[in-house]
């Protein structure tokens, strides 16, 4: 494929368009030449036709009839080219024709007509003039004067080298502008182009290393170019970004299955460093299987973790209109025995349905996170509160429990992944460090926000805030 | 030798614990956080501690700022699951003698042990010579005069650790404390039994006595 330039086609266009104005200027520069040129002759052709009327006379018979003179014939309008003359009078008839007047040469009817013919190859320009008056004034007699009728042709000769040399000049003229507009489009184009040079020798300075882009002075001064130099700095802002989180989590990974890792590759190791009983094989398999399954749980929240990030940037997943709080009443059975199990009792407050457009399975799985980080932090005994609360402007599900509660240096973090204030904590409670951030992820992939409150010793409260449905009439 | 070992992961513990105690022969005690690490440092003698970074009650990192600041010369092996240079370099700085990133090898860990062990009692190879005897600590072998000699674990143990402090008084209480884990009171009395039975091994065709009883103080290995 041919690779298109915008400085061929700037210059290109620049360089059309003036050819196009040179050829406009040339035809119109000829037509003006030739009509003035032609407008001369006219006017010497006028002149001499009336030069030629005043050589009719009145013959001395008081017949009234008319004779031409002619001895006093004007000269050529063309030195070269003679040129050719009839006259008539209206009365006498014809008084008088040059040597060389075609016979049979139309003379067209009507007053003042110009037109142009060729006779014997020669290019003529033809005027007729009529109800000329005869200029011998002995008109007093009984008769009544004559008016004449003139046809005056001059060979055009002259007129057509005149015009050729006209064009040609403007043509020579043209073609030389045409020629240092050209050079000068493309010293001046290439020169205009040099900032996005610049710019791009910058952009291939990016990379994961060094996401800095510094625009060069001369683009930045540049109007057009700072669109994309803004675009650009922002591309790289948003890329850099999310580069650095998928490094921090590949990290944070990575540092979290080390331990599990650890623990499994030393039983195994630990196994095979000496012959064993069957019942030892047996033991160090079993404990090899509890330290596969916790790192396979890990595997889950991180890909649930990842899936749930991915979520919040797919547009086109399928939607369904739902009830809010059967999502929650749901979710809170599904905790219910994991809460039994500590003695804790769940409250919900739910009042009407509440339409809400989501897919289920992420409601599902924002409350029983956040209820089962509400019952692990619980004491026994203790109860956990779920309340939904919704107005015009949004809907808020807010998670109230009576446990440890966070101290305020963990509270800006816990919803960072792999997050642990306390690292014996989750361990002891079995946590992953994940379901927090998974929450913070779902939540905002429907545009809401998760808040969390918390007082240590007295409990914490994780408020999920959805901005309001438009109204829908009616609910499935 | 006797080991700490402070690690919150029970079943990492445990496999380093018996990996350690087979391999090697060491008596090792667990402590499951940074407090009762730092309590059963500062009242036993250990000849080495293994230390896990991430502890409830006190990070790994408080602990041997801790223990260093006591003045203890316990060698420190750190466990980490973090291998990036700044981390390496703070560990090394607060006082840790060496560091095994997660997860590690026990053979490793093993080698690494000794090593350390061997070095916080200012021995530096993995052989030990006294005299005609060559005790090595690799593959737990004893040789006197290139005659090899068939030892119990305890023997070897008893004998590996006096050979780690040769020519130097060893209190009957020393070797206890640094042969057993936290109960070793109980076994005062067996101490005389494995030295005689050493006595035996060692001198059987020699004429010199390695091991010297001083009494009222103790036993001296030497050549």
């Amino acid at each position: 494929m041919r690779r298109d330039s915008i400085q061929r086609r700037l210059i290109a266009t620049v360089v059309l368009s003036q050819a196009i104005l040179t050829v406009g200027l040339m035809v119109t520069g000829v037509l003006v030449t030739y009509w003035r040129l032609l407008a001369t002759l006219d006017a010497a052709m006028q002149a001499h036709a009336m030069s030629v009327a005043v050589l009719v006379r009145y013959t001395e018979d008081s017949t009234g009839n008319v004779y031409f003179d002619n001895s006093l014939l004007p000269e050529s309008i063309d030195p070269n080219h003679p040129d050719q003359f009839t006259v008539w009078a209206d009365r006498t008839g014809l008084l008088a024709r040059s040597e060389d007047w075609p016979d049979g040469l139309p003379l067209r009817p009507g007053p003042n007509q110009h037109w142009n013919f060729t006779w014997a190859g020669v290019p003529y320009h033809a005027l007729r003039i009529s109800h000329v008056p005869i200029l011998d004034r002995e008109e007093d007699k009984a008769y009544g004067p004559q008016t004449l009728t003139i046809v005056y042709a001059s060979p055009t000769f002259r007129t057509g080298q005149q015009v050729k040399a006209a064009g040609a000049f403007i043509a020579l003229v043209s073609l030389l502008l045409l020629g240092a507009t050209a050079w000068l489009a493309s010293w001046g184009i290439r020169r205009g182009l040099l900032p996005l040079q610049a710019l791009a020798q910058q952009a291939a300075g990016v990379s994961a290393q060094s996401w800095q882009l510094q625009p060069p002075k001369e683009a930045e001064e540049i109007e057009e170019l700072r669109p994309l130099t803004e675009a650009m700095t922002q591309m790289l802002g948003r890329l850099e970004r999310s580069f650095v989180q998928q490094r921090e989590f590949l990290g944070n990974a990575a540092h979290e299955l080390k331990t599990p890792v650890a623990v499994l590759k030393s039983t195994l190791q630990s196994l095979l460093q000496r012959p064993r009983s069957s019942e030892e094989y047996r033991a160090g398999l079993q404990a090899s299987m509890q330290d596969l399954d916790r790192l396979e749980q890990l595997l889950q929240w991180m890909l649930r973790l990842a899936r749930a990030e991915q979520r919040a940037q797919d547009a086109r997943r399928e939607l369904e209109l739902l009830d809010l709080n059967s999502t929650c009443e749901e979710a809170v059975e599904r905790i219910r025995s994991l809460a039994q199990s500590h003695n804790i009792s769940i409250h919900l407050a739910i009042d009407g349905p509440v339409p809400f457009r989501a897919d289920p399975d992420d409601l599902q799985l924002v409350w029983t996170n956040l209820l089962e980080n509400a019952v692990r932090y619980s004491p026994e005994g203790a109860p956990v509160e779920v309340a939904v609360a919704h107005d015009d402007q949004s809907t808020r599900v807010i998670f109230q429990d009576y446990g440890t509660g966070i101290s305020a240096g963990d509270l800006p973090h816990i919803f960072e992944r792999f997050y642990r204030g306390d690292p014996s904590r989750t361990r002891a409670t079995g946590g992953s460090g994940l379901g927090l951030a998974i929450a913070k992820a779902l939540v905002e992939a429907y545009g809401g926000s998760i808040t969390a409150e918390s007082a240590p010793g007295e409990g914490t409260r994780m408020t999920v805030e959805f901005p309001a449905m438009k109204p829908v009439a009616n609910l499935p | 030798m006797r080991v700490l070992m402070v690690e919150d992961e029970t079943r990492l513990a445990e496999n380093v614990a018996r990996s350690l105690r087979e391999s090697a022969g060491y008596a090792v005690d667990m402590a499951a956080d940074g407090q009762e690490g730092l309590f059963l440092a500062e009242s036993n003698a250990y000849d080495l501690v293994l230390l896990d970074l991430m502890l409830p009650k006190m990070d790994g990192m408080e602990l041997l700022r801790r223990i260093r600041q006591s003045g203890r010369h316990t060698p420190v092996l750190v466990i980490t699951a973090r291998d990036d240079k700044e981390s390496v370099v703070a560990l090394l700085n607060a006082g840790a003698d060496d560091y095994l990133t997660k997860p590690f090898d026990l053979g490793e860990l093993l080698a690494r042990t000794k090593a350390l062990i061997r070095r916080g009692k200012g021995q530096p190879s993995p052989v030990v010579v006294i005299g005609d005897l060559e005790l090595n600590t690799v593959n737990r072998t004893v040789q006197r005069g290139g005659r090899a000699i068939t030892l119990t674990a305890m023997e070897y143990r008893v004998l590996e650790y006096l050979a780690h402090r040769p020519r130097a008084v060893v209190s009957k209480a020393e070797l206890l404390e640094h042969l057993y884990d936290y109960n070793w009171e109980k076994f005062s009395n067996v101490i005389e039994v494995y030295i005689s039975g050493l006595r035996r091994k060692l001198n059987d065709g020699a004429s010199r006595q390695l091991i010297r009883t001083l009494r009222g103080q103790g036993y001296m290995l030497q050549d």
